[in-house]
């Protein structure tokens, strides 16, 4: 479903964000993507939703070879892939329901359709109550029920996650990730990029660690952290708390 | 389509004062090109009028005597190059000029009366070019108060009216780049309030063009209401210009009402340069603030 081939990315300020990464992720399959902050996991997000294009290497998604597809298949590419990001990115003028259905109208399917799959997805994501409701009326966990109904209403074949959980408590974070783990059951493949250990423990999925933009493990139903001494006597979860703990 | 009408009419309605400010520009620049046109084709059609009609008149001092005033016009109709002359009464040219001023002012200009008035002897030329050669061997001549020759007249109004359209045209054209320019930052205003609608679209999968289509829209509509007004100023323009000189034939705003087709043509003109500017405009701002 996402395969890569010797990626690498370097960003216009010289950054290389990825270097030499292949990695091949399934139909159907649950991937945490693990990593120090500025490893490259959002840079790897942004590739696979053909946000950015990558200097080498190649990419398939959904059976497709991005460098191959033109610009105006992008919207189409996109439709297959269903987004979630840490601060929501709900529409605060818009109720709950017009939120999810909104990702159904602009991509021009009809009202019967929308009115129909909405509740549909609400109540997958239990807020069939709040459907009425505006999001600024909803706990954070609330919040990203809704922007994962929003990304699954289409059912993508893909759902990308960058950190769901990084502004919400331990266990409002273990329900989203239920959740992601429920869509996933149902058949689309989730990819999960997180800090949060935590569910990455409790799941014991496949996990990809990146450090400083290379592929350090791939680990079927692995753990946040195996305990590496690297050269600096710091494991990734103390940089981690340490990057943490300087932006406050 | 009704999505994008809808956005497009919210947008419009939400930066409601930057808007308003575009309109108004385009409206006016379009006036300006419009009444550049409509001098233009006014002049035109005056001097075509006057070019087939009297070329010269002599003007007899009202004191002349009839005898001054007959050997003036046996000399005139002597020359070869004078097709044929009509002699004006004192009456008759006091009629005229009372209606004149009475449709260019409203009202009778009260120090002139009949005997005040200059008789005329109002000549058709084969060639009007020769009207200069008559003014100098007339002019002088005893009883004669003036020749005027409305050739260089026309030249002269030619001349003025050239100089008004260039400026009109030069006005209108610094006022449609700022019309441009409002129209780019309304749009650039809307995509800006409405940043986060399409960072989600994009997200999901919405189209370029299903993106774009609002916005363009709501650049097309402000060319467009701006046209509409400017086709309404040119209306009134002509309508004034017939209540003014109704009724008077000799006068200079008769001429320069337009018929019906002239006046199409102008009006589609207007219409035509509000839309592209508006188009112009959206795809503008559309492609420097919208594209990733
Ligand atoms: N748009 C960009 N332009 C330039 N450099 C960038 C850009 N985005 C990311 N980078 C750099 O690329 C590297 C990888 O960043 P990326 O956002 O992929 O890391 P990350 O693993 O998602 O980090 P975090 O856990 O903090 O979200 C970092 O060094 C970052 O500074
Ligand atoms: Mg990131």
């Amino acid at each position: 479903m996402i395969t890569l081939e010797s990626v690498t990315k370097t960003y216009k300020t010289g950054t290389v964000a990825l270097k030499d990464v292949s990695m091949d992720i399934s139909k159907g399959e649950f991937v945490f993507l693990v990593g120090a902050s500025g490893a490259g996991k959002s840079t790897l997000m942004a590739l696979i939703l053909r946000e950015e294009l990558p200097d080498d290497g190649r990419i398939w998604v959904a059976g497709r070879n991005l460098a191959n597809l033109p610009r105006w298949r992008v919207p189409y590419l996109r439709r297959n892939i269903g987004c979630v990001f840490q601060d929501f990115r709900l529409l605060p003028t818009k109720t709950v329901f017009e939120n999810v259905a909104f990702a159904l109208q602009v991509i021009g399917r009809p009202h019967h359709q929308i009115e129909k799959q909405v509740p549909q997805v609400l109540d997958l994501v239990g807020l069939a109550s709040k459907a009425k409701n505006m999001p600024d009326e909803l706990s954070g966990g609330e919040q990203q029920r809704v922007a994962i109904a929003r990304a699954f209403v289409n059912r993508p074949l893909i759902l990308i996650a960058d950190e769901p959980t990084g502004n919400l408590d331990p266990s409002t974070s273990k329900d989203i990730v239920q959740l992601l783990d429920r869509i996933n059951k149902s058949g689309t493949t989730v990819v999960v990029a997180t800090h949060d250990a935590n569910i990455v423990d409790t799941m014991r999925k496949r996990v990809i660690e990146l450090d400083n933009g290379e592929v350090v493990r791939d680990q079927n139903r692995g753990v946040y952290d195996v305990d590496i001494d690297d050269s600096s006597g710091m494991s990734a979860r103390d940089l981690v708390a340490h990057s943490r703990g300087r932006r406050g | 389509m009704s999505f994008a009408t809808k956005e497009a009419g919210s947008n419009l309605w939400r930066n409601r004062l930057m808007t308003i400010a575009a309109i108004l520009t385009v409206a006016i620049s379009l006036s300006l090109v419009g009444a550049a046109l409509f001098l233009r084709q006014g002049v035109s059609n005056a001097t075509t009028e006057w070019r087939h009609g009297v070329n010269v008149i002599v003007w007899f001092h009202p004191s002349s005597s009839r005898t001054e005033q007959s050997a003036v016009g046996d000399e005139l109709t002597q020359l070869t190059y004078v097709k044929s002359c009509t002699y004006r009464t004192q009456t008759y040219n006091y009629d005229q000029g009372k209606r004149f001023f009475q449709s260019l002012l409203g009202s009778a200009s009260g120090a002139m009366t009949p005997a005040d008035t200059p008789a005329s002897d109002q000549c058709v030329l084969k060639d009007p070019n020769e009207a200069a050669a008559i003014s100098a061997r007339f002019t002088n001549m005893p009883g004669v108060l003036n020749v005027s020759y409305p050739s260089k007249a026309i030249h002269n109004m030619e001349n003025v009216t050239h100089i008004a359209q260039l400026s009109f045209l030069i006005v209108a054209l610094i006022l449609l780049v700022s019309a441009l320019a409002l129209i780019i930052n309304t749009i650039r205003l809307a995509i800006f309030s409405r940043r986060k609608e399409v960072s989600v679209m994009k997200l999901v999968g919405a189209t370029n063009w299903f993106i774009r289509v609002p916005f363009m829209l709501e650049g097309l509509v402000q060319g467009l209401i701006g046209a509409l007004v400017a086709i309404m100023v040119v209306l009134i323009l002509n309508w004034q210009l017939d209540a003014a000189s109704a009724g008077n034939t000799l006068s200079t705003l008769y001429k320069m009402r337009l018929a019906g087709g002239e006046l199409a043509v102008i009006l589609v003109a207007i219409l035509l340069i509000g839309i592209v500017i508006g188009a112009l405009g959206s795809a503008f701002a559309v492609r420097r603030f919208l594209d990733t």
